[in-house]
């Protein structure tokens, strides 16, 4: 599928901020599901964007803008083509031994209750890759997924108390899962195509991946009850949100900030048939 | 398009980019064999000329021994050697007679004339400082054509089907260059980085006239792990593996999009151009650059299939 993706970041100062530092992880790279056709990263206001790699591999631009700047838009386009292999991971960059993501964070702390929760809907299951499946289902059936406007994640065991949460707490939720089980697990920040067929997408999302010794990297998107499809673009990797986070920034002055962020990822007109 | 005008588009970019390449192998060879003795040259310069070539079981048919007066007439006028330089030349002139419309009028020129040139220099004796002027001159013929394609073709299916052959070619010759330069050349009992080494690796820079955007790159002596990263994986530089495939992969789009289909070659090329962009220099070593290669190359000459298949047949 061919996947066009319009993000826009715009920030209002209502004191004019005097420097601003961004941290963008808002590049994916190409794996065998996903090939880049085009992508830029343009900021309105004059300033230094570079490009770099962190410790996962996620391409991170650091934008460095002085001020004084009363608004600043960031606009990300791109067109992304991608292929169905039922969330296997194959071919991508892999920095990390995947031993590395056994680690729990503070996002992914968790408790008696998630415990208990992970080896109860597990318990039927034989290989795996069916308790994933189980989990990743009993995970979706619990937690209500909800829009993320203005809300911020609050951890694992706050959500899953909650029983109600924005897509990268109900990521962090099936990672404590996955990591009590005994598997690596990683967050996943990234984009979902409007589809009829998925409840929750259309725009930024997140998910995670789970390590399985036969198969590699697998993806699990709870909140929409599948594994990831063409409709998913990968964009970021971490232990969680924190590490993986699109945009973390920082600013002098600035006082009264206002975030507005528009998202769009559809399926791109004119696309090519595949043969 | 025809399928039948795509496919000769194709091969007489391929061809003229393998007469350059010939011409470039050549020349760096002679290089090497004009080193002091005292650095302890292995004396299979020529062996692994014709290796490079991608020729070893036509020469061993035509010729006993690999000495510079063989391997030189082999690779350039011999017309028993299907990919000498003036086979290269040749066919790619055919190829293009054979679309002659859809070519401009200076590719055009720019073959037809270095046909006839071509047939001067056969005629000729040559002694070293002659030769060194002819590879010199078949290297001008692929930048006049390149420039010429590059300067005057209009953007559509054929200039995208004559750019695929330059870089499959391009990968092909780049990936022999770097596997035969790895094995041949370097005698066992020679220390890596040993004085006879260095050089080695000068030349294979020197082939792919890469020398001083080495140093530009890396600032540093020159180091065969840093030689393969800029060879391999370096897309700033325009004969790497990785810069090849991107444009590979570039121009497969364009295809795609103006056909509105795409299939196995698209994918392909994709699934190439992110293996090379998603691994680090120090992995290729450690798994055996020679493997990798080798996988490379066949890989390579897949995609040259799929794409044959896809589009030329």
């Amino acid at each position: 599928m061919r996947i066009r993706i319009s993000h826009t970041i715009g920030y209002d100062y209502a004191e004019p901020a005097r420097h601003i530092t961004q941290i963008l992880r808002l590049t994916p790279r190409d794996h065998d599901g996903q090939h880049v056709m085009s992508w830029r990263i343009e900021p309105n206001v004059d300033g230094r964007l570079r490009a770099s790699q962190d410790a996962h591999g996620n391409i991170v631009h650091s934008f460095y803008a002085d001020g004084p700047i009363s608004s600043l838009v960031i606009r990300i386009d791109g067109l992304i083509e991608t292929i169905d292999l039922a969330g296997a991971v194959r071919g991508g960059l892999e920095r990390v031994p995947c031993e590395a993501y056994h680690r729990d964070t503070l996002l992914t702390q968790q408790d008696e209750a998630l415990r208990n929760f992970a080896d109860e809907v597990t318990a039927g299951a034989g290989t795996p890759l069916s308790q994933m499946h189980a989990l990743m289902n009993a995970v979706g059936d619990r937690m209500k997924c909800v829009e993320a406007s203005g809300r911020i994640g609050v951890g694992a065991a706050a959500a899953f108390a909650a029983r109600e949460a924005i897509a990268q707490d109900i990521a962090h939720v099936f990672m404590a899962c996955a990591r009590h089980l005994g598997l690596p697990a990683r967050y996943v920040s990234g984009y979902v195509a409007r589809s009829d067929s998925l409840p929750h997408g259309n725009g930024a999302h997140a998910w995670a991946e789970v390590h399985l010794d036969d198969y590699g990297w697998i993806g699990f998107d709870c909140a929409n009850a599948l594994c990831p499809i063409d409709t998913h673009v990968r964009v970021a990797i971490g232990l969680d949100y924190a590490d993986a986070a699109p945009v973390r920034g920082s600013r002098q002055g600035g006082e009264g900030e206002n975030l507005d962020v528009r998202v769009s990822a559809r399926e791109a007109e004119g696309r090519s048939a595949n043969q | 398009m025809l399928s039948r005008t795509a496919d000769s588009l194709y091969w007489v970019s391929r061809y003229v980019e393998r007469a350059e390449y010939l011409a470039r192998i050549l020349d760096a060879t002679t290089r090497l064999t004009n080193l002091p003795t005292t650095y302890g040259g292995a004396g299979t310069e020529w062996q692994s000329a014709v290796l490079t070539a991608g020729c070893e079981e036509a020469f061993a048919k035509a010729y006993a021994e690999a000495n510079e007066r063989n391997v030189c007439d082999f690779l350039t006028f011999n017309p028993d050697n299907p990919s000498s330089i003036r086979n290269c030349l040749a066919q790619a002139r055919s190829n293009a007679r054979a679309v002659r419309t859809a070519l401009t009028s200076e590719m055009w020129d720019a073959l037809n004339g270095a046909w006839l040139e071509l047939q001067r220099f056969e005629k000729k004796r040559m002694d070293r400082e002659e030769f060194a002027r002819f590879l010199d001159w078949v290297k001008n013929v692929s930048l006049v054509f390149d420039g010429s394609a590059y300067r005057t073709m209009l953007r559509d299916d054929g200039y995208w089907f004559s750019r695929l052959g330059v870089y499959l070619e391009r990968a092909d010759n780049t990936a022999r260059i770097l596997d035969v330069k790895y094995h041949v050349l370097l005698p066992a009992d020679e220390q890596v980085g040993g004085s006879l080494d260095y050089f080695q690796w000068t030349t294979v820079l020197r082939e792919v006239s890469a020398l001083t955007a080495y140093h530009w790159v890396y600032r540093e002596a020159v180091k065969p792990i840093l030689v393969a990263d800029l060879l391999v994986l370096n897309r700033r530089m325009p004969r790497s593996l990785a810069a090849c495939y991107e444009n590979i992969s570039r121009f497969l789009d364009a295809l795609g999009d103006a056909y509105g289909r795409q299939g196995p070659a698209q994918r392909q090329a994709r699934k190439t151009l992110a293996n090379l962009s998603n691994t680090r220099i120090d992995d290729v070593f450690e798994h055996g650059l020679h493997e990798f290669i080798e996988e490379f190359i066949t890989e390579n000459n897949r995609l040259g299939n799929t794409i044959f298949e896809q589009y030329l047949q």
